[in-house]
């Protein structure tokens, strides 16, 4: 098992690996090749994402095989904002549908905030239970929850929309984060097994000191998992980000709508259309840059701390 | 609230050699248990239920028996979105898996920069529906700028969704380009665990690299690399939306993966019931899978047993 | 705890809910303000319908309809869910390939009587057009609000090149056994890399620059409206024994299959993309747009795409004279339903009423996005799109001929496009021959048994 004092140096001292030699090595060079070769693969996308972003909608066709965009404009990114009159939008192929980008903007942070904090608190609460107290039957209760991994959404969609409704919660903000805020499967097999290669000792020094489960939870094991708390939580915030169908169906009032829910006008309308390809990458690009502005915020911290120390 | 009961109560530790701890249990997983059977159990349960019954959505349910599940049984567009679907989780997993331990192993011996790592992490970032249609376009016979640039090199165009032969390949492919920086990372943390002194003794040694790894680096990574696979391959079966935003099934039937099949049963013919069998055989192969998987986790697992 | 307490209340009442026995209370008294809501999922006709929304208010300002608009993708999921939750929106756009399934299910409201007591005519709108929401019970289930046919886009310059003028194009005669002028046309506008025409000697298949007519991406399954039915039908073939309403469908007619037969034909003389190409990512009409095409069959609520395209000139034709000596098209339309768990019944109504009047249809038509199915609303429609260019009678002149079809109309649509969606995929990819529609054709018959 990997000692809880590596996890917290683990962040402030990056150490290399061992094998930093100093003549040229082929083997390196060829290893260096094939990560920027991944890396190409990884941004090239992007690019096209961006390029088709800066593009007329009307001109992407006549330009296929260029690199560059068709007819460089910025008003794919302006009908995202909702700053493009009407006229502009149908001019390039947009459709005139009105958006408020800010408002749907604080709507998505808003409840992906609130999922994120309270999913990863409640589920670190049932990792807890898992890992660290002894009680009949606890292999079998975290089997149960395990196999919740394995319900297909299609499924739980319906029910839990009915149930929403029957709460009344139904264009509230409760009502499209209610189904994931008090847990998910994957948040606590995440934190159980991490919490499982918590060093005991340090556990019985504070209950030696008198400390209750809920103080060694709040005041030992949090701190002690902050780095993969972290991690988790981005997780979660990206999915919470990203989440559609769901928000779709309980949250279509413009008061609590998010970020997707409204971009989802730049998909297609109709069976046949196809969709405003710049207006939809422009929406995507502009629906991640909160994410990627999180990431780089926290990023080094986080990035540095996908940690499985639990396991061996 | 919760505090002040806990703790205001006797010794803990004497409690514990007794009783355990199933009171502190039942409080720390009172509502992830709440959100656990309201939101998980229950509609699974419904599921299970309606499986034995003929509903449309649209009118009450009416109990049939086993007829959904004899049906099943029968049933060639079953069996081949079992095939497809199986098809698409070996070419996804075993590519996503090589390409991210590769990836993984490389980070962690070339270098620390947060910078290639958060890079790597982008795809995630995109919707699943969004990097479908991206890769959709990319990708066509004749448009598509990868078939350009195959032109370019003098190589045929390729339709890459659009033949029978190669539209599940494909497809599993974009999704390892989604999240094969995701899974990288996983791994990643996994290999920031092994003490750096065994890669030390090594060098020391003079291994050569692809030795380090088999004999170090692979067998330290296990567990983890189980973890991984555990939560790649349920969610790697649940492979939905990017059939529904690209090929939709076809051509023919050769992406008409099982999600697809049973959101086409429930949500446009109306079968509701059938779809919910299909839905509990799924949901038995992959609590076996996850089971055996388990099995191969749980050497090691908790220091408290 | 009360949480918890109202989580199981919900749990304990949903068996109840989903099979829509929730009470409400009938709030039909008109004097008091309420909102109706209304759903639709084209963006780009919610200018127009908001247009109309806003006069109907000024109307009736008691009433305050609120439009919601949902992509196609996820307008049947989320208005399912909403029906089987009883939670549906009171008015929605409807769509014959589910409205009967609806009413089937008692979840549309029949709209006869309303129809009598305000004496709306129901021959206002293009002929045919009101028949199509008149369901297997007799009962009405819509008023027509647009209407769509097919015809053929060109690309302006190439006909040009080809020496092919936009008369020829107007006077094209089809039969499935050469495909007559036609096909000739198609094979003279398919260019190879070289620049050999497809009707010269040494036109080489396997290397086109320039198909002479474009493949759709999307499954015409069992329909095939822009695909392959106006071929279809101006053999004199149909359907189904009668429509609407039919319960025995014809795919096992030596007509049919010979005229699938010569279509994909196309494909193995190099006219046509395969079906791998056509599915490989782009939509049939950017890559018309991108100059692949030549000819593109394609409905009219695509106009506006087909016109939009920088850098290439427009125009249309209508579909090929058949044997039978007229032309075919399919005739289709939308209509708005009524929720039949609505709790505004009077006010839906009225919105109903309103959107198939002539003055929202006018509206509507102002736009020129659709074809309005009043015929001085069409008229409109006919002079906006004229201002832009767009001459919309290659479609409009099968209705005045009589020579359009209507859309078929029959139970179990979405079952049918499940089994004839893969026969046709088989048989465009060569995998199957025509003749094997007849198995399938055996398949979609059971349905009705």
């Amino acid at each position: 098992m990997v000692s809880i004092q590596q996890t917290l140096n683990a962040t402030p001292v990056l150490r290399m690996p061992a094998s930093r030699r100093k003549r040229v090595n082929w083997q390196r060079v060829v290893a260096w090749t094939v990560l920027m070769l991944l890396i190409l693969v990884t941004l090239f996308p992007f690019y096209w994402m961006l390029r088709i972003a800066l593009s007329d909608n009307r001109a992407l066709s006549a330009n296929a095989s260029s690199l560059l965009p068709a007819d460089l404009t910025f008003g794919a990114f302006k009908r995202v904002l909702g700053v493009s009159s009407l006229e502009e939008a149908a001019a390039q192929g947009g459709s005139g549908a009105k958006i408020s980008f800010w408002r749907y903007l604080a709507n998505s942070v808003l409840t992906s905030t609130l999922i994120t904090v309270c999913q990863v608190f409640f589920s670190a609460m049932a990792a807890y239970a898992f890992a660290r107290l002894r009680w009949a039957g606890r292999e079998k209760v975290f089997f149960l929850f395990l196999t919740a991994l394995m319900v297909p959404p299609v499924f739980t969609a319906l029910p839990n929309f009915v149930t929403v409704k029957e709460l009344g919660l139904l264009n509230t903000y409760a009502g499209i984060v209610l189904p994931s805020l008090l847990m998910t499967p994957f948040a606590v097999f995440f934190l159980r097994q991490f919490f499982l290669g918590i060093s005991r000792e340090v556990e019985e020094a504070a209950i030696l000191d008198g400390a209750g489960h809920v103080r060694i939870f709040l005041r030992v094991i949090l701190p002690m998992s902050a780095a993969p708390i972290a991690t988790l939580s981005l997780l979660v915030y990206i999915g919470a980000w990203n989440e559609y169908f769901w928000p779709l169906l309980v949250g279509q009032d413009e008061s609590v709508r998010v970020l997707t829910v409204a971009l989802g006008i730049f998909r297609s309308q109709t069976p046949q259309s196809g969709p405003d390809w710049a207006g939809l990458m422009a929406a995507t690009l502009l629906a991640a840059l909160p994410v990627i502005g999180l990431f780089l915020v926290f990023g080094r911290r986080i990035v540095n701390s996908i940690q499985f120390s639990g396991l061996k | 609230m919760t505090s002040i009961t806990a703790n205001t109560k006797g010794p803990r530790s004497r409690r514990r050699r007794r009783g355990g701890d199933l009171r502190v249990a039942v409080l720390f997983l009172a509502p992830a248990t709440i959100g656990f059977l309201v939101f998980y159990l229950w509609p699974t349960l419904r599921t299970f239920y309606l499986s034995f019954t003929d509903y449309s959505l649209l009118a009450p349910p009416e109990w049939v028996g086993v007829d959904n599940y004899r049906r099943l049984a029968q049933d060639a567009q079953f069996w081949n979105a079992l095939k497809v679907t199986v098809e698409y989780v070996v070419i996804n997993i075993g590519v996503q898996t090589v390409v991210s331990l590769g990836m993984a192993v490389l980070m962690h011996r070339l270098t620390r920069s947060t910078l290639i790592r958060g890079v790597l992490l982008l795809p995630y970032l995109v919707a699943n529906v969004v990097v479908a249609m991206v890769w959709y376009t990319m990708l066509d016979a004749q448009l598509g700028i990868v078939n350009q640039a195959l032109e370019w090199l003098g190589v045929d165009a390729v339709a890459f969704f659009g033949e029978t032969s190669t539209a599940i390949p494909t497809i599993a492919l974009v999704n390892v380009w989604r999240h094969m920086g995701y899974t990288a990372l996983l791994i990643f943390a996994g290999l920031q665990a092994i003490p750096p002194t065994m890669y030390e003794a090594a060098a020391i040694d003079g291994a050569s690299e692809p030795k380090i790894f088999r004999r170090i680096t692979l067998p330290l990574l296990r567990p983890v690399l189980v973890l991984v696979l555990v939560l790649t391959i349920i969610g790697s079966f649940q492979i939905f939306d990017t059939v529904a935003v690209t090929t939709r099934g076809g051509p023919i039937n050769a992406t008409r993966v099982i999600y697809y099949y049973i959101y086409e049963q429930a949500f446009q013919q109306f079968n509701f019931g059938y779809a919910a069998a299909v839905c509990v055989a799924l949901f038995a192969i992959l609590a076996t899978v996850a089971l055996m998987q388990l099995r191969l986790l749980r050497a090691g697992d908790s220091d408290l047993d | 705890m009360r949480k918890l307490a109202r989580l199981v209340a919900a749990v304990l009442a949903l068996p109840l809910a989903l099979t829509g026995c929730g009470s409400g209370d009938d709030s039909n008294d008109s004097s008091k303000p309420t909102e109706v809501s209304y759903w639709l999922w084209d963006s780009n006709q919610l200018p127009a319908y908001q247009a109309c929304a806003d006069a109907f208010h000024t109307a009736n300002p008691n009433i305050t309809v609120k439009i919601s608009q949902y992509g196609w993708a996820d307008y049947w999921s989320s208005l399912t869910t909403n029906l089987v939750s009883g939670s549906a929106p009171d008015v929605f756009t409807n769509h014959l390939n589910y409205y009967p399934q609806f009413a089937g299910k008692r979840q549309i409201l029949p709209i006869d009587d309303l129809v009598k007591a305000d004496g709306v005519k129901t021959d206002a709108y293009a002929p045919g057009l009101a028949d199509l929401w008149v369901g297997n019970d007799g009962k009405r289930y819509g008023l027509p609000k647009d209407f769509d046919t097919v015809a053929i886009f060109y690309n302006k310059g190439m006909l040009a090149d080809a020496g092919i003028t936009e008369d020829q194009m107007k006077t094209l005669t089809w039969n499935p056994t050469d495909g007559g002028t036609y096909e000739k046309t198609i094979a003279h506008l398919t260019v190879d890399k070289n620049g050999k025409r497809g009707d010269e000697p040494g036109f080489d298949k396997k290397n086109v620059k320039v198909y002479g007519l474009g493949l759709d991406d999307g499954n015409g399954a069992g329909v095939g409206q822009q695909m392959w039915s106006m071929y279809a039908l101006s053999t004199g073939w149909q359907y189904t024994d009668k429509n609407p309403w039919g319960t025995k469908f014809q795919y096992n007619d030596p007509r049919f299959q010979q005229t699938i037969g010569w279509w994909r034909s196309l494909i193995d003389k190099g006219y046509m993309p395969s079906l791998a190409i056509a599915r490989s990512g782009t939509s049939v009409n950017d890559a018309f747009g991108a100059g692949r095409y030549a000819l593109s069959t394609n409905g009219s609520w695509m106009i506006n795409t087909y016109y939009g395209y920088k850098d290439i000139k427009v125009g249309t034709a209508p579909t090929p004279v058949g044997p039978s000596g007229k032309r075919a098209t399919i005739y289709n339309g939308l209509a708005d339903s009524i929720y039949a768990g609505t709790k505004h019944k009077d006010q839906a109504w009225k919105w109903v009423k309103y959107l198939a009047s002539a003055d929202c249809q006018k509206t509507v038509g102002d736009k020129a996005v659709v074809f309005p199915a009043i015929p001085d609303a069409l008229s409109i429609a006919e002079q906006k799109f004229a201002a832009k260019g767009i001459d919309i009678s290659a479609f409009t002149v099968q209705i005045h001929d009589h020579t359009t079809s209507l859309y078929p109309i029959t139970d179990h649509a979405s079952e049918i496009s499940a089994v004839m969606g893969p026969a046709m995929d088989a048989v465009l990819a060569f995998k199957a021959d025509p003749s094997s529609l007849s198995k399938s054709n055996d398949e979609v018959n059971a349905l009705f048994k």
